[in-house]
């Protein structure tokens, strides 16, 4: 099944783009759809005068595959959810201060809970950090 | 000292914890030292620092009390999913099939909450998987119980599945009840070092740079985080005086 074939080139630091950002980078120049509907050649000869001679019929052909297989992947990830999360996480990064808070990394809790994903064990499966929200007053000991 | 810290326009107000009745409303997150959304962003960050190259798929959630109504216990979950998802190259045939079957439903996905937590199983037992999640206590508590719920039925099909959870420590018992003896628990509150790091941060931005010198801003690095034991630390503490 050609959409198990792709492989996205570089795994992103952080979650996955959203659809619109990934599809048609060049999209406004290769329309799948003319493709589909026979303006194939046509197509084919823009995208070879736009990105030289190397660019013949079958590479343009393998390029489009991909797109699509992009394309589609994209799809099922905007259908099982509509929700970034990323917005969130990066304003609350913008303003955390290096190195606070990293003692949490190192305690015994936290790298026995993080070794555990290699063992299968479900105990021990869950590790709750309690304490000050964010609005509010931090405790201080 | 302390007197001299108001000239640079750093205010520490100590109250002990049971006098203290401003809500929480009064203060902004500009003047904490470390709150428990740091601390989710940190462990996120950490989680995906270590995993290139290994095989592993991270996802996160960061509930909000402004944002309940959107945030369901199926929409949350979906997020989730889409996230672990991504982190695998190839999508598992059963969200294939279910995509194929269901993508010109009416009115959105067309996904049951049910289908959605089958699709989580198989989803995380396919990678070393982690799901991190801030703020639960920020989630309705209807909603709240099937999140628990379904992590629960989530480990049981994929026990190596890690779930990293912050939030407001009432929900302790919550946590316990529904996942039990899965969950261990840490308190975050900031340690001497913390506040030490913070306020060194907060001096280096000060707008009054003249009214420091080294030996004030020792002196307030030595007192200020021995002094503030079992005291708060407001947010107010760095606003401007008139």
């Amino acid at each position: 099944m050609v959409l198990k074939r792709f492989t996205p080139k570089k795994t992103p630091l952080f979650f996955s783009p959203p659809p619109q950002e990934v599809l048609w980078s060049t999209g406004s120049i290769i329309d799948p759809w003319d493709i589909l509907s026979g303006k194939e050649q046509k197509m084919s000869q823009l995208f070879s005068n736009n990105y030289g001679s190397n660019n013949n019929y079958g590479s343009f052909n393998t390029t489009y595959v991909n797109y699509l297989v992009a394309d589609d992947r994209s799809n099922i990830l905007a259908w099982l959810s509509p929700l970034d999360p990323r917005s969130r996480h990066q304003g609350i990064r913008d303003r955390r201060i290096e190195s606070v808070g990293e003692w949490v990394l190192q305690t015994r809790e936290f790298r026995s809970w993080y070794a555990g994903s290699e063992d299968g064990e479900s105990d021990g499966a869950v590790l709750f950090c309690y304490g000050n929200p964010g609005v509010g007053k931090t405790f201080v000991r | 000292m302390v007197q001299s810290c108001f000239a640079m326009e750093i205010r520490v107000l100590a109250k002990h914890s049971l006098g203290n009745t401003n809500g929480p409303e009064e203060v902004g997150e500009k003047g904490q030292v470390l709150t428990s959304h740091d601390t989710s962003s940190l462990v996120i960050d950490n989680l995906y620092s270590r995993a290139r190259g290994r095989n592993t798929t991270i996802a996160c959630f960061y509930f909000d009390f402004a944002a309940q109504s959107e945030q369901s216990a199926a929409s949350m979950l979906g997020s989730l999913l889409q996230q672990l998802v991504f982190g695998l190259e190839d999508i598992p045939e059963e969200i294939l099939e279910a995509y194929e079957d269901r993508k010109h439903a009416m009115g959105g996905q067309g996904l049951q909450f049910s289908d959605i937590l089958n699709m989580l199983q198989i989803t995380s037992a396919r990678k070393r998987s982690f799901i991190c999640i801030d703020a639960l206590d920020e989630c309705a508590a209807e909603h709240r119980v099937k999140v628990l719920d379904s992590l629960g039925q989530l480990l049981q099909q994929s026990p190596g599945t890690r779930i990293f959870v912050t939030g407001r420590p009432h929900i302790l018992p919550e946590i316990r009840t529904r996942l039990a003896g899965r969950a261990e628990s840490i308190s975050i509150s900031p340690k001497r070092e913390d506040i030490v790091t913070y306020l060194r941060s907060r001096l280096a931005a000060d707008t009054a740079p003249d009214a420091m010198d080294s030996t004030l801003e020792g002196d307030i690095l030595k007192k200020i985080p021995t002094d503030i034991s079992e005291l708060y630390v407001e947010a107010t503490a760095f606003q401007k005086l008139p």
